[in-house]
């Protein structure tokens, strides 16, 4: 019996819990920001998301790239703002509330799985040593 | 006799490094927010196995576990390169590890006994 990598799923498991918090990071970010009318050079916020890759082999999650999500901004009547553009618009950042919940809804479960996954797998080898009582 | 000496030696030394590998996870751990702080790393097998594969026997003596800063580390906004989920692996590997030398020098121990006891 040949075991490659003793710690392969351990390693894998933290690769998984690092990807979660990046995907918390951004989600945070979004809705912190869910309504920076103002982010630099006249544009609202626009939303972020993560995205990860895997080798395919064994090696674990990584990030592949944080994106800007290209969808339009929302416009937002509100002739009083300093911002409105000519006809009393605010252009707002496109993050929808609900959908950024989901999300860290999502990633938290996903977390919570990774860690299950480290806690059985020390659970495993300490079994193993108990062969040696 | 002194077979059984070169393997408990070796256990006894490899706990050793886990006891300073422990050390060096709990300074990462208390230093996790410290701007410009790099993490520290304690090498040991890998210094064991090459001397292992050059001369054939090792001289424990000669050999200690030694804290290093592994400069290779993606480094945040601050400076610091420690992460918590790293550290937490890295303390699952040494508890492991750990319990693994405990056992099988127990285990040693077990028949060291048994030997003196042979014939009671």
């Amino acid at each position: 019996m040949n075991i490659d990598n003793f710690f392969g799923p351990l390693d894998i498991a933290i690769s998984g819990l690092k990807a979660q918090g990046k995907q918390m990071e951004v989600i945070s970010s979004n809705v912190a920001n869910a309504r920076t009318s103002d982010a630099g050079k006249g544009e609202p916020y626009r939303r972020l998301e993560a995205t990860f890759k895997s080798d395919g082999d064994l090696g674990g999650v990584e990030l592949d790239r944080i994106v800007q999500d290209m969808s339009d901004f929302l416009r937002v009547y509100d002739p009083g703002n300093p911002q409105a553009d000519g006809d009393g618009y605010v252009a707002m950042p496109n993050i929808n509330l609900p959908t950024e919940m989901i999300n860290l809804n999502i990633a938290t479960r996903v977390y919570q799985a990774n860690v299950a996954v480290l806690r059985r797998y020390q659970r495993m080898v300490e079994n193993t040593l108990e062969l040696l009582r | 006799m002194s077979k059984t000496d070169g393997i408990m030696a070796l256990i006894e030394a490899g706990i050793k490094a886990e006891g300073l590998r422990q050390k060096a996870i709990a300074h990462n751990v208390a230093n996790l927010e410290t701007p410009g702080y790099r993490r520290l790393d304690v090498k040991f097998e890998e210094v064991l196995a090459k001397s292992l594969e050059s001369s054939g026997s090792v001289d424990l003596n000669e050999i200690e576990p030694q804290a290093y800063q592994p400069k290779n580390t993606p480094v945040k906004s601050n400076g610091n390169d420690v992460t918590l989920e790293d550290e937490v692996g890295a303390m699952i590997k040494n508890s492991l590890r750990y319990k693994t030398y405990i056992q099988l020098l127990k285990k040693k121990y077990q028949q060291i006994e048994s030997a003196i006891n042979v014939g009671r």
